[in-house]
């Protein structure tokens, strides 16, 4: 999406490495190119996050019926933690960071760290619109989805 | 009210457990150990046992099957079959399901099932590499990893930051849970946390691990076995021990509805187990005399007391304030001191203090005229963001 937030990252990767699969492939390639995607229902328009058959009618085999599209990337904070404990050592520069439920626009709940400035005072403060933010580590070859608040 | 045919024809006779840190044991020896405690305690010989479980975390989040060799074999048993159940902390519920079918048609007469663990004695290893908690981390494919999802506090924890920021509930309600906890162990000499009460200031006043959840909202990492015999109502009245009727059993899943209605972060999937387990049993909530929930964290207990209908929903943390679930309690609560101060075997901690509370074996601690005992397992996260979890309801009596 053009004119979303971008941070490249220069720093080694010194933590657990993204699980990329068949199922969820096309939506790290779709991170890597800057479009946050979600598995969308072409027959009834549902979103998905992660891969699944959609639950409002019968689907077609291997779910032909459905694929990965484009979302808006922005949705609401839901409920998040702060982590004051690096439970793996490659965390230990980051805590405390707040890890965060996001209900996307489009329906399905995904989790992930927030950065920016804006950061919610407890964790009453939630509801706050949130945008994503693509983190490209070009010498790992991967781009991570992190969110800010933007209201 | 009627009950189904099966309630109280099946009964626990033996209980074995192993507890406390076991450094000089590897987990296949604890898991032996704890079999022919449970054997002894039934009044039985190896040779009597004819059928085998092994109640494991591995479906799910957790660890995998990587025994060498079966406890079932290292004992000497006669068994006609072993295998693996679980998921998560769903394991005894899971595994007296899986062994009345047995029972049931006479396959088996005297069914061992156990479940050990060596996670103590793994995290003091893990710890010397920089890794802090449970070992068996999110596996390998867990989405959250890269992220910092990395134990299960990392996402169980929304769960009570998703109650408050609902209902309102507070940090300190939430300690009201270990508090109370905490209490029933100091009466229990088999508790880790024996000897060691606490206060609402000292929950405030622990680290914060995944802020909102403190030290002392996060349940214990433990070592030990704990092994039970399960066999037919008429096989069970000539037992040394009193025998512990299953009356009913229910289970139910957070991806059949909550998960889809995004209430995962503030219920448990109850509502199917509750209504199965009551009405197989034919009783009412009111009429049990304490309940064995399964406490990974204190918000996992707040939630049930309110599904259950103990109070309202959202109603939980002014409940647990009021001293209900501790000792002097309406509803005494994980009366062992729990996950959170007794030891993690998964659902095995609250079926072992079930079992001693209807043998009337629970000492200072036991629960008057104690007849009907709920427990519940948790656990099995299948989906990113987690909290996909099982839930089973166990109801026990002291009468068929």
């Amino acid at each position: 999406m053009s004119g979303a937030k971008v941070i490249v990252s220069k720093e080694p990767w010194n933590k657990p490495l993204p699980n990329i699969d068949q199922d969820n492939a096309p939506f790290w390639e779709g991170l890597r190119q800057h479009k946050f995607l979600v598995w969308r229902c072409r027959t009834c328009g549902a979103s998905y996050w992660p891969k699944a058959h959609c639950r409002n009618h019968d689907n077609a085999p291997f779910l032909e019926n459905m694929a990965w599209e484009e979302a808006s990337g922005s949705g609401t904070l839901f409920a998040f933690n702060r982590h004051h404990t690096a439970f793996h050592p490659g965390f230990k520069s980051e805590i405390p960071y707040i890890y965060a439920l996001i209900e996307l626009d489009e329906g399905p709940l995904v989790s992930t760290t927030l950065v920016g400035d804006k950061q919610p005072k407890d964790v009453y403060d939630v509801g706050q619109k949130v945008e994503v933010v693509y983190e490209d580590h070009p010498a790992e070859g991967f781009t991570l989805p992190r969110f800010r608040i933007i209201d | 009210m009627s009950k189904h045919p099966s309630s109280g024809r099946y009964a626990i006779i033996g209980l074995g457990v192993v507890a406390g840190p076991q450094p000089d044991h590897s987990e296949r020896m604890v898991a032996t150990e704890a079999a022919r405690r449970a054997i002894e305690d039934a009044g039985l010989a190896r040779k009597d046992i004819d059928g085998a479980i092994d109640l494991r975390r591995t479906g799910g989040a957790g660890d995998r099957a990587n025994y060498t060799d079966a406890y079932s074999r290292l004992l000497g048993l006669r068994n006609g079959f072993y295998f693996t159940v679980g998921r998560g902390g769903a394991l005894a519920g899971l595994g007296i399901a899986t062994a009345l079918s047995f029972l049931d048609r006479g396959i088996a007469n005297y069914i061992c099932l156990m479940g050990a663990v060596t996670d103590w004695s793994q995290a003091q290893q893990s710890r010397k590499h920089g890794h802090r908690g449970m070992v068996h981390a999110e596996k390998a494919g867990y989405w959250g990893k890269p992220l910092g999802d990395l134990r299960a506090v990392s996402h169980h924890s929304w769960m009570a930051a998703r109650h408050m920021a609902v209902y309102g509930t507070t940090s300190r309600q939430l300690g009201a849970i270990s508090v109370a906890q905490r209490a029933w162990a100091c009466m229990n000499p088999e508790a880790k946390m024996y000897g060691r009460p606490i206060t609402i200031e000292d929950h405030q006043n622990s680290p914060l691990v995944a802020e909102p959840y403190h030290l002392l909202d996060i349940s214990l990492v433990s070592d030990g076995g704990i092994a039970f015999i399960l066999t037919t109502a008429d096989r069970a009245k000539d037992r040394p021990k009193s025998p512990v009727y299953v009356l009913g059993q229910g289970f139910d899943e957070v991806s059949a509805e909550l998960w889809w209605e995004k209430k995962n972060f503030t219920h448990m999937a109850v509502r199917s187990a509750k209504k199965q387990a009551f009405g197989q049993a034919g009783l009412r909530l009111d009429e049990i005399d304490c309940a064995q929930l399964y406490d990974c964290f204190t918000g996992e207990v707040l939630f049930q007391l309110e599904d259950y209908g103990w109070c309202e929903k959202g109603e939980g943390g002014a409940f647990v304030a009021s001293g209900a679930i501790g000792p002097g309690g309406s509803i005494p609560v994980n009366t062992g001191g729990g996950l959170l101060s007794c030891y993690h075997l998964g659902d095995l901690t609250g079926m072992a203090e079930a079992i001693r509370q209807l043998r009337g074996e629970a000492g200072e601690r036991q629960v008057k005229d104690c007849n009907a005992v709920l427990t519940t397992g948790h656990g099995g996260e299948l989906l990113s963001p987690g909290m996909c979890s099982i839930h089973t309801c166990t109801l026990l009596g002291r009468h068929p």
